[in-house]
């Protein structure tokens, strides 16, 4: 037996005027799970606590609540002494149970038809992926469109994929989920982080009916206009000033010792609307000792438009970004774009390693920077932290930079999925929400390192947003001046104007 | 007390799993139907838990007199032969309902199912969704059901069948909070599931506490076989909270391995010839055997591995199997897990014909509730099959029911449950508390191995914890209150039963008793309960 202690949001609608928390200790056996120990503090401490459950095997999904603010199925998330239990975000009945009847009722379902054979394997493999879903409705209670905008949610859109993928269903499908708000995901891959049973469904259904929707003409005007854009100019955005691969040559060596070398993958953002963050980055690399190979005729990764469902001409890019590298022996290529590095990591097969520019600074370790006592908070990079699992690299860069770094809650800022240019109001909204959570914070700054991130929070937000590259290169200025030494880490060469 | 809460309709469905979303599909075709359930529709009962697979005769190889002959000689000939026929007849008609609904079971190669072999089969005829065959059921019938106007009364328990004279006109309802109500019906429908919560180590999910046998004990219905308890051979045994989780049969069907701790294949001395594939009661006295004798695993289990299987087939074929030990620290791609006997399926229960009638008017019957279709032990696969054979004839008869004009007076049935509610409020004793020792005597003294004796010590007890009035605290714990009178009913009936049958057979087993002779001829029949007396049918003319 161990005795444990942890809080429970508490709710009894019909005398309490908000929510409360409750702190309980209760003896529970050792490997108990978070249900076990609801059982326990109904034995032993409050018998009218309530909360939902049934097979306690994590199949059901009755029992889904949030342990220190992330959903876990409660039959088999580990109870651990200090948890902080509570209800989904979803309205609450009572205690830990949520409301649910509605929306289980509302899910689609096929039409019945007459026995007319079993399913193809291709038919099978394709819906088996989405089929999992226990409804325990974690992704719903966490997805941020549903907050701002009237969409269906995560699990609404894979039952409809679910279905258009049913040779028994031959029903459109597209129309309707345009009418759910399917563009209005942003594709951040919360409801993937929180679902139990790992459903992907962005990938495995709002992108896939974004492409059905793509083939019937429902893809948005603004959408349309950024895939020609591609097709044309191989950017997904125009320029106003010189672009990064206008003004670097294909080859940056570094100051001193060679330590490592990297092809670099621009990306569309950092080359034509970010070059000096860009710049920056590369400066930094120049010190830390890195060389950086810089194809010029490597193009977008298409990110814009596999998030937006306008997959015709992706082969021809991948064909070109993968061939750009490897024809000049590359066998690691850094991104600095949160977004291309999730493209090239999880929608391109490449036959080199690819590498986001925080994995790279803390795998080679750096220079130390000039610490400042500035608070900083840091805003996650869906891309980044769902997209490619980065999460502490980033952080572990900051607390060298700041010995006042404060966390805020990671969420969607809004940017992604195409929100930002095909629903402006949406990803507005998800915008202001972020402004809210970093004043917070109280911090002086918002770091990030993403350029639509960057770009996006910087329109609502209060404080400045900084690149996490930029900030370490204005250290490494500050190094320069207390030390009184200076090397030419800064000037790079320039490309040959042909 | 509120009159508005009375409900009517055509059809009531008391219960969501399998076998009560099959009827209430069927009953909605013939008029206004209610599905009652106490937990959300779909998620409570044992059919979104069940893993392996619902066997059907799909190939021409394989014939359903074949699997009538597995299923009775798996059910040690206990089974009413005209029940077990019309199951292996209809279920391959059933699995093709559900395809037609949408469902998405695994294919080997385009458009014919997959099967994998089971227990006790000559064939393999399981068909299979990964290891999570019956949520795939569920999920196909929840997506129906959304798609019809029935009327789904959820987290609302059925706390009594409402009577007019013999006839069962609907039932007595109570809400979360505790709120009585009725709902009137032409024809009810019990399809509750089982009931194997009574004991202290059971696969069965929080709603397996078999209120739909006491229901129907309780308003006059016979009951036959309420001994036949299946203890599944692989149940979890780690963590302590964990024990009895079910580990499917799939696993041992993929062809997993048991062990003792010797490292011995133990099985071939115990049934050489089909050794882990062997029927469930043999398997698991198997089991119960080896750790008895003390070649168990450290935390009291024997080895069930896998490891000798490729990695990719153990993910794809036992999904929920790896990611549940997984979260238990356990890697069964290259570990060993550690399984004993759990208590698993109820293969007695209300006493139907064919159309799924009870012995009493206006009252059908579907799924694990009933008995005598599976005999004295269940072959893993066939209560998929049962819940939808059974469901829709239940629903259909139900359906076809003449409209019927209730005479007893509501407010005097809702009275007289109101006052059994406040008996509740002033009780003396936690339900947990009686459930805790109910368990505990019912796993001791009413297990896989049985004696007089023991039995007669878990009567003792059981009739002790009736004697006490469970107390809740607030209304909201009335619905748990008289769940735990029900699982003293069920418990007793599960005794009594043990003690009638003075001879061992499939999942029965009585050490206390000689007997020279085999299952096939046996003396003896069902063991019969009701509120009007207990007695076991002997075919030699004594009684």
């Amino acid at each position: 037996m161990n005795t444990i202690t942890f809080t429970i949001e508490r709710f009894d609608p019909e005398k309490d005027p908000a929510p409360h928390i409750e702190t309980y200790t209760v003896d529970v056996n050792e490997g108990a799970r978070v249900l076990d120990a609801l059982h326990a503090v109904r034995e032993q401490c409050d018998p009218s606590l309530a909360y939902r459950y049934c097979c306690g095997s994590g199949q059901c999904g009755s029992c889904s609540v949030r342990v220190n603010n992330e959903p876990v199925l409660a039959c088999m998330h580990e109870a651990y002494d200090g948890m902080a239990v509570s209800p989904l975000n979803l309205p609450v009945e009572r205690d830990l149970m949520v409301e649910m009847k509605s929306y289980l009722q509302d899910l689609a379902g096929i039409t019945p038809g007459i026995f007319s054979g079993y399913l193809t394997m291709e038919a099978n493999e394709a819906i088996r992926p989405i089929r999992d879903c226990i409804e325990c409705l974690a992704c719903v209670s966490e997805c941020p469109a549903i907050a701002v905008a009237d969409f269906a949610g995560p699990t609404a859109m894979r039952q409809e994929m679910r279905i258009a993928l049913d040779p028994r269903d031959d029903r459109d499908r597209a129309a309707l989920t345009v009418d759910e708000g399917l563009f209005t995901c942003t594709t951040c891959q919360r409801c993937l982080e929180v679902c139990p049973k790992h459903i992907a469904i962005p990938g495995k259904a709002i992108e896939k009916l974004r492409e059905i929707a793509h083939r019937e003409g429902l893809t948005i005007p603004k959408h349309q206009t950024v895939a020609e854009m591609v097709r044309a100019t191989g950017r997904s955005v125009d320029h106003i000033m010189p672009t990064v691969l206008e003004q670097v040559p294909d080859v940056i060596e570094p100051v001193g010792e060679v330590r490592g070398e990297v092809g670099f993958f621009v990306g569309c953002m950092y080359n034509g609307r970010l070059p000096d963050t860009a710049l920056k980055m590369l400066a930094v690399l120049r010190r830390n000792g890195i060389r950086v190979i810089i194809p010029p005729e490597q193009v977008c990764c298409g990110s814009p438009l596999i998030r937006t469902g306008q997959t015709d001409f992706i082969p021809e890019l991948k064909r070109i970004n993968i061939d750009c590298f490897t024809k000049r022996g590359i066998d690691t290529v850094l991104t600095m774009c949160a977004g291309c590095g999730s493209t090239l990591k999880n929608d391109y097969d490449t036959p080199y390693r690819v590498i986001d520019i925080n994995e790279l600074l803390m795998e080679y370790g750096i220079e130390p920077p000039v610490s400042s006592s500035v608070p900083l908070t840091y805003h996650d990079p869906c891309h980044l932290r769902r997209g490619q699992g980065i999460t502490e690299e980033p952080r572990a860069i900051l607390r060298q930079l700041t010995d006042d770094f404060r966390e805020m809650p990671a969420r969607c800022c809004g940017a992604g999925g195409g929100v930002r240019s095909g629903m402006a109001e949406v990803a507005a909204d998800l915008g202001r929400d972020r402004r809210d959570a970093i004043a917070k914070t109280g911090a002086a700054a918002i770091v990030t390192s993403c350029p639509f991130c960057e770009f996006h929070i910087g329109e609502h937000s209060a404080v400045p947003v900084i690149n996490i590259t930029t900030l370490l290169f204005e250290a490494y200025e500050k190094n320069d001046e207390e030390s009184g030494e200076e090397t030419d880490w800064k000037d790079l060469p320039c490309r040959d104007i042909e | 007390m509120p009159e508005d809460l009375v409900t009517d309709c055509h059809v009531l469905v008391i219960g969501s799993g399998g076998a009560g979303c099959r009827a209430a599909l069927e009953a909605s075709q013939y008029g206004e139907t209610v599905l009652l359930s106490r937990t959300l529709t779909g998620k409570g009962g044992c059919t979104i838990m069940a893993e392996g697979g619902y066997n059907a005769v799909l190939s021409e190889d394989d014939s359903t007199g074949l699997h009538l002959e597995d299923t009775m000689r798996g059910g040690a000939y206990l089974n009413d032969p005209k029940l077990a026929e019309t199951l292996v007849i209809e279920s391959p008609d059933r699995f093709r309902d559900l395809a037609a609904w949408g469902s998405v079971f695994d294919v080997d190669g385009d458009c014919v199912p997959a099967q994998r072999p089971f227990g006790g089969q000559r064939f393999s005829r399981t068909c299979y969704a990964g290891d999570r065959s019956g949520h795939e059921m569920i999920a196909t019938l929840t997506e129906q059901i959304r798609n019809t106007g029935i009327k789904q009364v959820q987290e609302t328990s059925a706390i009594d069948l409402l009577m007019d004279g013999r006839r069962v006109a609907g039932a007595i309802t109570l809400d979360g909070n505790g709120n009585l109500g009725a709902i009137t019906a032409d024809a009810t429908i019990l399809a509750t599931g089982g009931g194997t919560r009574c004991y202290d180590i059971s696969t069965n999910c929080a709603a397996g506490t078999g209120d739909g046998f006491a229901l129907g004990y309780r308003a006059g219905a016979t009951l036959i076989d309420m001994e036949m308890v299946q203890f599944h051979p692989t149940g979890a045994v780690y963590p302590p909270d964990s024990r009895g989780r079910l580990i499917t049969e799939a696993v041992r069907g993929e062809g997993g391995v048991l062990k003792n701790n010797l490292g011995e294949r133990f099985m071939e001395r115990y049934d050489p010839e089909r050794m882990e594939l062997s029927t469930r009661d043999v398997v698991s006295r198997s089991i119960a055997t080896e750790i008895l004798e003390g070649r168990g695993s450290e935390h009291g289990g024997v080895y069930l591995d896998v490891t000798h299987l490729p990695a990719a087939e153990i993910e794809r074929r036992l999904p929920i199997m790896l990611e549940q030990f997984l979260q238990f620290g356990v890697d069964i791609r290259v570990q060993p897990m550690e399984v004993a006997p759990t208590a698993h399926h109820l293969m007695g229960g209300l006493k139907i014909t064919p159309d799924a009638a009870t012995t009493l008017p206006g009252l059908y019957a579907c799924g694990e509730v009933t008995g005598g279709i599976h005999g004295a032990n269940r072959l893993g696969g066939n209560a998929l099959a049962d819940t939808q054979v059974f469901g829709k004839r239940a629903g259909e008869s139900a359906g076809k029911s003449p409209v019927f004009a209730i005479s007893v007076d509501i407010k005097e049935v809702l009275a007289t449950e109101a006052a059994r509610c406040e008996a509740y409020c002033n009780g003396t004793i936690t339900p947990h508390e009686i459930t805790r020792e109910l368990k505990r005597t019912m796993w001791e003294n009413a297990g896989i191995f049985r004696t007089k004796t023991d039995l007669k010590r878990a009567e003792a007890t059981i009739n002790r914890l009736q004697n006490l009035v469970p107390k809740a605290t607030t209304r909201r714990m009335l619905n748990e209150c008289c769940t735990v009178t029900n699982m003293l009913t069920v418990a007793r009936l599960i005794v009594h039963g043990a003690l009638l049958r003075e001879e061992s057979r499939g999942a029965h087993v009585r050490q206390d008793i000689k007997q020279d002779w085999t299952p096939a001829d046996s003396p003896f029949g069902h063991t019969v309960q009701s509120l009007f007396g207990t007695s076991i049918e002997d075919k030699r003319g004594t009684a």
